[in-house]
């Protein structure tokens, strides 16, 4: 008797969790999603499609709408690696796209050159604390 | 001029530090004269941190260079409005904001609610008087605005893309957010601290969080059309960490904002409201601290500065403390009803709730993924556009449909056949118009075709229940004035939709085509032609605007300019300028991108045709008039409010 009295709200919200949570892990581990987020000096080794952020270095050349694409060099942010990685790109160049700005690529390794089909130049912060000669 | 600032926030430290301490002796002893005091310092807070930021606006109007972060975010050709902007353009002066802001909003709420609330409002006093300290002292010892250098000639400057005026107004709204939410999640503290689970905190907070979530909502939406109009690639939101530091505080307070609705009719859902509240002010910290600390990549390329560090351990602390206080006080949070039904009201909106909690966490762990993956596996993996997408669709899209039940549902418990008595209208609206769009060839995207049924099920819904409401009334006016926070709703409900079929529209049905085109040549894009005409270069305030010239003709008419604005010579910054037309019948707009301009005049472009992306900011207007309509002072409702706090006191 007491039992037939008793609030549904609790096995509501625990079926509610469970499915959710199931829908969750399907999809994560199953269908999965997501891309390996490297350096160039930790791109070897990495075959598949890769998350690549680094520091553009040399002067930047070709035509980012021709066959060849846009070609660059890239390196570690946090520098102390000397690894540079050849970089073609094909697609729309960001405005602030130039030698010496962090940018994210996405794409794949392939005979040497990273073949990107996403090129994203991270935007100059407005949260970078503001560095000069302090007295 | 700096050592006035300096000395301001040392003395905005002191009062926070003292309205929290004295604040916390004088509500536990309970002295009066001691927590006048201590709420007296919590308002001068205000006042001292006000004169550190005429300090800094001062500086900036002055273009003080003496000063390193005015040197380091202006320079002297920016306009004054954006020297201005730079207030919060930069790490420091967002944080001095933030103090600000957090001051003025403890100071308005303590004076506002000192007579009614004297026993809750005593412990409210040292909980913002706590987060206060937190920023005064990041401020004093971190991270100050008011560093001193050698006098520089010029500033560096702002970056050419954040000189628009939805740069002035995005990000100040979203600190109104943020800060906002502190507001209830002190009440709640308070109330909790003081063994007051009534319904009293939650009623005397009620217009904070609706205007700290619109404030919210706003700010995104400005954002999101800065996004359109500026960054020049086509799309609006691009679950961005940054983007989605604002997107989960705002979900979390949605939640709160039904969740409550619960709590004062049924006195169910105690403990769930507090944690909400604590996970919407949390999760506006841990935004703050996503932006500042440099852990996620972002495109926001937010250096990596000490005071990561300090946010996550405020973050850590500030959740481990409404954890120990709300298993502290479970026993005054127990129910005072139990669900009957799960066909109620009550259990709608308790759907509505899980469902807006999962979408926030998957956002949360979408966010932490490559964190955790590089904690757990040694390697930094991040998630996708297409797993956030895959979310937003299988949570958004039953929320959708939720919003046009719930509020047909009765309270307490329903049947079967009266809720599909009830639904019949809206049922057979949201019927026709998927068999319509089936036959008009919308069913080219699933989710498309989901959500515009789902969409036109819940403005069916609004319609029958405004009618309904109507009819008892006599008029649609008077049914509004009767109960304006439920219509306001409503009014946010139809915002909601119309954002739906806005950026189901110009996502699921849009068209693209790039294309290279010499002067007198034209390209052909979704029943619109653009026939190019060639260059025009023009000297602007402060750049040199170089524009190519399309004629539109086809579906559209009339002519179209887009290009570069060039910031100085060689290597100096260029801005990519969109050029758009506006069909506002159709709500659709031509989308045109001068993705490379080449020496001999040529230029490649990007034409994109977006259907119904114009629904996404007229949903912003709706927004905010239907939070105008909830937040507008209600006689009938301070009456009901002033009978509910007797009782609560009784």
């Amino acid at each position: 008797m007491a039992r037939s009295t008793r609030s549904p709200a609790r096995l509501v919200i625990a079926l509610s969790v469970a499915a959710v949570l199931a829908v969750f892990l399907l999809y994560t581990s199953i269908a999965g999603g997501s891309k390996a987020q490297v350096t160039p000096s930790t791109l070897a080794g990495h075959s598949g499609d890769v998350s690549l952020t680094g520091k553009v270095v040399g002067r930047p050349h070709g035509d980012a709408h021709s066959a060849r694409g846009l070609r660059f060099h890239m390196r570690d942010i946090k520098g102390g690696s000397e690894t540079s990685v050849a970089v073609a790109f094909r697609g729309t160049v960001p405005d602030l796209f130039k030698s010496g700005r962090d940018v994210v690529v996405e794409g794949q390794l392939r005979n040497g050159v990273f073949e990107a089909n996403s090129l994203v130049t991270k935007c100059p912060s407005k949260y970078a604390p503001a560095t000069s000669n302090q007295t | 001029m700096a050592d006035l600032g300096r000395a301001a926030l040392v003395v905005s430290l002191g009062l926070a530090v003292y309205a929290t301490v004295a604040g916390a002796v004088a509500a536990r002893a309970n002295r009066r004269r001691l927590a006048d005091s201590a709420r007296n310092a919590l308002i001068a807070c205000f006042g001292s941190t006000a004169v550190a930021s005429a300090v800094l606006v001062v500086a900036l109007l002055r273009h003080d260079f003496t000063f390193t972060y005015v040197a380091a975010h202006t320079n002297r050709d920016l306009p004054a409005l954006y020297t201005l902007s730079a207030f919060w353009g930069g790490q420091e002066g967002s944080l001095l904001l933030w103090l600000l802001v957090l001051s003025a909003y403890g100071a308005l709420a303590v004076a506002v609610n000192r007579r009614l609330l004297r026993d809750l409002v005593a412990w409210v006093v040292p909980v913002i008087g706590g987060i206060a300290t937190f920023f005064a002292l990041v401020l004093v010892a971190v991270s100050s605005p008011f560093e001193t250098q050698t006098r520089a000639v010029d500033g560096a400057g702002l970056t050419p893309s954040l000189q628009n005026p939805y740069m002035v107004a995005h990000p100040p709204l979203l600190y109104l957010g943020y800060v906002g939410l502190a507001v209830p999640f002190a009440f709640a503290a308070g109330a909790l601290l003081a063994g007051r689970t009534d319904e009293r905190w939650i009623v005397a907070t009620r217009r904070w969080t609706l205007a700290a979530w619109a404030f919210l909502g706003v700010g995104q939406l400005l954002g999101a059309h800065w996004a359109y109009v500026e960054v020049g690639w086509g799309g609006y939101y691009a679950w961005d960490p940054v983007e989605n530091a604002a997107l989960m505080p705002w979900l979390a307070a949605t939640a709160f904002l039904h969740s409550v609705m619960v709590q004062e009719r049924k006195g169910m859902l105690k403990v769930w409201n507090m944690v909400l509240v604590a996970l919407a002010f949390e999760l506006s910290v841990f935004g703050t601290f996503l932006t500042r600390s440099g852990v996620v990549n972002s495109i926001h390329s937010f250096a990596k500065s000490p005071i990561g560090s300090w946010f996550l351990g405020f973050v850590v602390l500030s959740s481990l403390f409404s954890v120990a206080l709300i298993l502290w006080r479970l026993p005054l949070l127990r129910a005072r009803t139990r669900l009957e039904s799960a066909l109620s009201r009550e259990a709608t909106f308790l759907y509505n709730n899980l469902l807006l909690v999962a979408l926030c966490l998957t956002i949360l762990w979408g966010v932490m993924f490559p964190i955790l993956t590089e904690a757990v596996r040694g390697e930094t993996r991040t998630m996708g556009r297409p797993y956030f997408d895959f979310f937003l669709r299988s949570f958004g899209l039953p929320l959708l449909l939720l919003m046009g039940i719930g509020p047909l549902v009765a309270w307490r418990r329903t049947s079967a056949r009266t809720l599909a008595r009830t639904l019949r209208w809206p049922i057979a609206t949201a019927l026709a118009t998927g068999l319509l769009l089936v036959a008009l060839g919308a069913g080219s995207s699933r989710a498309g075709l989901i959500a515009y049924t789902f969409s036109a099920f819940v403005l069916a819904s609004i319609v029958v229940e405004l009618v309904r409401g109507t009819r008892v009334t006599g008029s649609l006016f008077e049914l509004v004035a009767r109960n304006r926070r439920r219509y306001g709703g409503y009014v946010v409900h139809a915002s909601v939709v119309l954002l739906a079929i806005g950026v189901a529209g110009s996502s699921a049905y849009a068209s693209e085509r790039d294309r290279k085109l010499s002067p007198g040549e034209s390209v052909s894009v979704a029943g619109y032609t653009l026939a190019y005409r060639g260059l025009t270069t023009h000297p602007g305030a402060n750049a040199t605007e170089v524009r190519a010239v399309l004629d539109v003709s086809g579906r559209g008419d009339g002519t179209l300019r887009t290009g570069v604005n060039r910031y100085g010579a060689g290597d100096q910054p260029t801005s990519r300028e969109v050029g758009i037309q506006t069909n506002w019948l159709r709500g659709e707009d031509l989308y045109v991108i001068a993705d490379q301009i080449d020496k001999d005049g040529s230029v490649y472009f990007k034409v994109l045709v977006k259907p119904l992306v114009n629904l996404i900011w007229i949903a912003g207007f709706l927004f905010v008039g239907g939070a105008l309509v909830a937040l507008w002072p209600d006689a009938r409702e301070q009456r009901r409010l002033a009978t509910r706090l007797a009782l609560a006191r009784a």
